[in-house]
């Protein structure tokens, strides 16, 4: 019970360090990899809505090994942003 | 009054308003439903809508609000007011305001689809709202780069032993970047590389220390040992009044960490001001964690540096003579900031943590919890202060925490060093940042009237000019004020805007409702207050001395106090017609989707 309850206290005590330091590292490399998907995305986007567009369908193929989440690439691309939701202002410290 | 009896009081402060008032509200009044599905969950997108567990993003959140305001507050409220009037207000603030402010503006995001407050003031208030809030967000960031310029100018250029772990600090985070992107380097290599080089140039700044005297005293023979510049400032010498000086080598540390923060707004954020940031919050945990551990141990191990020295009070309007007046309402209000209650903790909290909120019942640990711990960091700086030798409040400041840490055996010197240097490691990291931010407002506020500041080299170099110009007038206590007006304000924006959001919603709007007008009509008159100052104390003698640099900042800086006020009235008017509007007819509730099993 007691080792229990201290081994939770521990796992918390280490996510609340890592929220504390690595967590922005993390956030911020998702971050770079969105927008080089969006690079790739834009490269693409002719084949996937069926346009023509060179270079030709192998790019397409390659689409689901470069981002693999679809999904979630297109639902972030639709929200509406403030120019303040940029990650500067994650940082702010005051 | 001793150290141990303060933190034990706020120990208890932070778990009464928490459970008997905190969690009340949670429970009855926004009714958080570990069941209804929050943005992070209905909208994940692997970036920013992304549900995270409860105690990373207490850790991530904390570090996103806790810095250099709380603790600069506490050490100009200390000296101003006493250390009582300080103490109250920062326990009254963080338990009826402070706590609401900061959960609020999770709350409210979190109930809207994750959207941010103006986006949220847009629907219920006004269209104009978002506009104003523009202009909020810029003067606040001009207002307090400009007394962070100040201040940081100062100390490095009266403490040649601080240089060296400055420049050694930037160095470091210049190479974490490179490490942690570029060469793949594990996270906690490249910490312990970094942070330890900086720990060592801090501790050793004794080395460099008559280099850097030195290079001072040739900057200074550049003018003959002449003032390039020479103003009244009503704040120096303990408020009596005194001519500042600023000689080349005070302008030439200016200009250099005006260097350094324009590299950090220029440069992709990872490659500077992250890394620089990350390496300094250790410097400053390391200290802060010693420090609070020490503060509760002092009054045993070692009692002579665990007792307050300053007066407890020093009355409600204190005789500052060329100072003006400071009355305790309002300026204590807006003095102390950050540890009792913020406005841009919601800002953020509202865009950068509403959207990682897996679990409604995480809303009130994460941004309340947060908040409380904020209270505890502004609580050991005015201990720090209060049990800190007579002097500079910096200095004072520096020699009550060194006290602390040196509890655990540090040698005085070496414990007063990092205690100095986490306190300008602090203050340098989040000026670097703001001036990111405040090119990044001023580009999107001006950018289609005046396209040059897209730019992102004129916004940065527009912003540094404008920080040093108010530097140059010299009164950053006033600055400081006007900043805790600005930040204060913003806290009680968002706080009428949850009040119109409870009101629509057809909820209890009292607890959100009552701090907002107390702060709205605080900070009104403290602004107020501090033009007032500006005017009489500053501009008037400068006028009269034939002193243009002086004149034209104050002069600058009464400008932004009354198009802050001009602001506030507009938003006020607005959020008081929509309030009247939702009172009577609230909308109707939708019903709460269902979470993911």
């Amino acid at each position: 019970m007691l080792t229990a309850r201290w081994t939770r206290l521990r796992g918390a005590l280490a996510q609340f360090l890592y929220g504390l330091t690595g967590y922005e590292f993390a956030r911020h490399a998702l971050q770079m990899r969105h927008e080089l998907e969006s690079v790739f995305m834009v490269v693409t986007f002719g084949d996937l809505i069926g346009v023509p567009v060179l270079p030709p369908v192998y790019s397409l193929r390659l689409l689901p090994y470069v981002v693999p989440e679809i999904a979630t690439w297109k639902r972030h691309m639709a929200q509406r942003k403030e120019f303040w939701e940029k990650d500067e202002y994650d940082l702010h410290g005051l | 009054m001793n150290t141990l009896l303060a933190v034990i009081i706020g120990a208890l402060t932070v778990y009464l308003a928490y459970t008997l008032y905190a969690r009340r509200i949670d429970r009855h009044v926004i009714q958080s439903d570990p069941k209804r599905a929050t943005p992070a969950t209905l909208y994940m997108d692997g970036v920013d809508f992304m549900p995270t567990n409860r105690n990373i993003l207490f850790g991530y959140h904390f570090k996103s609000i806790a810095a250099a305001g709380p603790i600069i507050g506490a050490i100009v409220a200390a000296n101003l007011w006493g250390w009582l009037p300080a103490i109250i207000w920062l326990i009254l603030g963080v338990s009826f305001l402070g706590w609401a402010s900061d959960y609020s503006g999770i709350v409210i995001s979190v109930r809207n689809d994750g959207n941010s407050l103006s986006a949220i003031a847009h629907r219920l208030v006004s269209p104009r709202t978002r506009t104003i809030l523009f202009v909020f967000i810029f003067f606040y960031l001009l207002l307090v780069a400009g007394a962070f310029v100040g201040i940081m100018a100062t100390v490095l250029e009266s403490q040649p032993k601080t240089q060296l772990g400055v420049i050694v600090l930037t160095v470091m985070g210049l190479l974490l970047g490179q490490m942690l992107y570029r060469w793949r380097t594990g996270l906690v290599g490249a910490t312990v590389l970094t942070v330890g080089l900086t720990l060592i140039a801090i501790l050793g700044g004794g080395w460099t220390e008559e280099v850097f005297k030195a290079f001072n005293a040739g900057l200074n023979n550049v003018s003959g040992g002449a003032p390039l510049v020479t103003y009244f400032d009503p704040t120096l010498a303990n408020f009596k009044g005194a001519d500042a000086k600023i000689m080349p080598s005070l302008l030439f540390w200016a200009l250099a960490i005006s260097a350094f923060c324009y590299a950090g707004s220029v440069l992709p954020i990872w490659r500077m001001a992250q890394p620089v940031i990350y390496v300094g919050f250790w410097i400053t945990a390391l200290a802060m964690v010693l420090g609070l551990t020490g503060a509760l141990v002092a009054p045993f191990a070692k009692p002579e540096v665990a007792q307050f020295v300053i007066p407890a009070f020093r009355g409600f309007n204190p005789q500052l003579g060329p100072a003006g007046v400071m009355p305790l309402w309002p300026m204590l209000f807006v003095t102390i900031a950050c540890g009792a209650i913020s406005g841009w903790h919601a800002l953020f909290g509202a865009v950068g943590t509403a959207r990682q909120i897996q679990n409604e019942a995480d809303m009130l640990p994460i941004g309340g919890g947060s908040m409380f711990a904020e209270f505890l960091l502004g609580l050991l700086a005015l201990l720090a202060v209060s049990v800190g030798a007579k002097g500079a409040p910096v200095g004072a400041f520096a020699t009550g925490l060194g006290g602390f840490i040196s509890v655990w055996g540090l040698p005085i010197q070496y414990a007063t060093s990092l205690a100095f240097a986490a306190f300008i490691v602090i203050v340098l990291v989040v000026t670097q940042l703001l001036f990111r931010v405040q090119r990044v407002t001023l580009s999107e506020w001006l950018g289609d009237v005046f396209p040059p500041c897209r730019n992102q080299h004129i916004a940065s170099l527009i912003c540094v000019a404008l920080a040093i110009l108010l530097m140059m007038t010299g009164t950053w206590v006033y600055l400081w004020q006007l900043f805790g007006g600005a930040n204060q304000m913003m806290a009680a924006l968002s706080l009428l805007l949850v009040t119109v959001w409870l009101a629509s919603v057809g909820k209890n709007w009292m607890y959100a409702g009552l701090p907002a007008a107390f702060m709205w009509v605080t900070t009104c008159a403290s602004i107020l207050v501090t033009a007032y100052n500006l005017y009489s104390n500053v501009y008037q003698i400068n006028m009269a001395a034939g002193r243009t640099i002086p004149v034209v900042g104050s002069a600058l800086m009464i400008l932004v106090a009354l198009l802050l006020v001009v602001a506030a009235l507009y938003i006020g008017l607005d959020t008081w017609r929509a309030f009247q509007r939702y009172r009577h007819r609230p909308v109707q509730q939708r019903k709460p989707a269902a979470a993911r099993a």
